[in-house]
């Protein structure tokens, strides 16, 4: 009974917070997170590391991890897909 | 390297913000050609977000082999690990995500673990559903620090390894993401309900806490816990983290108490708390954490209850110019049987940001006897190369 008091609990927090309006991309707030995100844990790992294909599952990877909002999330791989150059 | 960091903050931001350092040579036209160019290559990042390839699949990973020289033991190759990581994504609504651990150990066998495996659904622009086995929300070092490329230690500190203080991994689900800005602040929460852990003796005899994820909660109530974090500055987060819950114990004829039979599941309380601190200014790293695990009495059982808890504080500065990065970290566990310490010292050589060389000594001490003949108190030289991908 505890168990399904506690699952409604949270399954109730879940459905308010649903259907909220997402903002443009901003590559410069991108930059921002990027730079100040990425470092609390691990080396910075550059644009050129990753494909552009890669860096969008690695970002909603750290999204989870880092516990960044859907918005800053694009931001931030926008600001990559902005930084790398034509040959990465 | 990390100076790139602010070369390629500063190129995004310059272009889209600060044109006025040459305002005097700035024509209307050659602005307004600028801002084509800024709202074209926008455009082609909005449609590469939004691109119509619904599913895609990444390896991703990282790997380390280490080496060890024991005080008053041998010196071996003692670490060969490949930790393949899978995401695979639908649209921008789910990415699964699981992690396998391989390992070779003394006699040559491969050992394989799931680290993690779990669904993640993108519910909206602040919540992420997670369902499966994923790595425990309380505390920082396990969840998120742990991988060989990313700790800047060859060892985790004392007491954050398996069978340690922290916790290792959930079978449940919980909801997690970041928080709108408050006072200019952001923050980020994780809550979680996943099946009990277990209360044991392991494999050397040790009385541990069992944390590794499982599918049963063996009868016992769900575990309930979360974590809230704010970054009240760049670079840096504080969070605070714990869970409470019961621990499910199977009776032995070597734990048995009183009335209890064997092979009987007997409960007990259980909570845990966690404090985690990471700051990154210029090149100095900082990080520390505490964690302890709590566990309750029960008649029925000899196994002894109490405190398993840990802490370890680091700092490490990069040499850039030289690749070099000086690392030192102390770390404490206890816990109802022993004691230990240890201060760490490490230099590591980065070949790149994700391919790094580490060389460390570690002077270790343990306050008992049946610890000091297990040798937990003999210090050690190693190395490792890792590497992420």
């Amino acid at each position: 009974m505890k168990t399904i008091t506690k699952s409604s609990i949270i399954f109730l927090i879940l459905s308010i917070g649903i259907n909220l309006n997402a903002q443009n991309i901003d590559i410069a707030k991108g930059a921002e997170l990027w730079a100040d995100t990425c470092i609390r844990c691990h080396n910075v790992r550059e644009p050129a590391d990753l494909s552009k294909r890669a860096w969008k599952y690695s970002m909603n990877h750290m999204r989870v991890r880092a516990g960044l909002t859907g918005d800053e999330t694009k931001n931030v791989l926008a600001f990559i897909l902005f930084s790398k150059t034509e040959n990465d | 390297m990390k100076s790139t960091i602010p070369i390629l903050a500063f190129a995004a931001t310059s272009v889209l913000v600060s044109i006025n350092i040459q305002a005097n040579d700035i024509t209307v036209e050659s602005l307004q050609q600028q801002i084509d160019v800024i709202s074209q290559k926008s455009n082609s990042m909005q449609a590469q977000l939004e691109s119509n390839e619904k599913s895609g699949f990444q390896l991703a990973g990282y790997a380390s082999f280490g080496w060890s020289d024991i005080q008053n033991g041998s010196n071996n190759f003692d670490v060969v690990q490949f930790s393949p990581i899978f995401h695979y994504q639908y649209s921008n609504i789910f990415q699964f995500e699981g992690e396998l651990e391989f390992t070779v150990d003394e006699l040559g066998k491969t050992k394989i673990e799931l680290e993690y495996a779990a669904g993640n659904l993108f519910l909206n622009n602040y919540m992420v559903f997670v369902a499966g086995r994923f790595m425990s929300p309380v505390g920082q070092f396990v969840q998120n620090i742990h991988p060989a490329w990313i700790n800047k230690m060859p060892s985790a500190p004392l007491g954050f390894g398996h069978d340690g203080a922290s916790i290792s991994s959930n079978v449940g689900i919980a909801l997690r993401g970041g928080l709108p800005k408050v006072l200019n602040t952001r923050s980020n929460y994780a809550i979680f309900l996943a099946n009990a852990p277990v209360f044991e003796q392991g494999d050397d005899g040790d009385t541990i806490i069992n944390t590794e994820g499982r599918t049963t909660s063996n009868g016992a109530s769900k575990t309930i816990g979360g974590r809230f974090a704010i970054n009240p500055l760049s670079s840096m987060e504080i969070g605070i983290s714990g869970s409470t819950g019961k621990i499910v114990e199977t009776l032995t004829t070597g734990t048995i108490a009183n009335s209890g039979n064997v092979n009987e599941k007997i409960q007990r309380d259980y909570n845990s708390f966690d404090v985690d601190f990471t700051y990154n200014i210029n090149s100095l790293d900082i990080k520390a954490e505490y964690i302890r695990q709590k566990v309750g009495d029960n008649e029925l059982s000899n196994l002894e209850a109490g405190l398993w808890k840990a802490y370890y504080a680091q700092a490490a500065y990069q040499i850039t110019s030289f690749k070099l990065e000086p690392v030192i970290r102390y770390s404490n566990y206890s816990n109802p049987e022993i004691k230990s310490s240890q201060v760490a010292l490490a230099l590591n050589y980065l070949f790149a940001n994700n391919v790094i060389a580490k060389v460390a000594y570690e002077i270790n001490s343990a306050d008992n006897q049946t610890a000091i003949a297990e040798g937990k108190d003999n210090n050690r030289m190693l190395a490792q190369l890792a590497f992420g991908f």
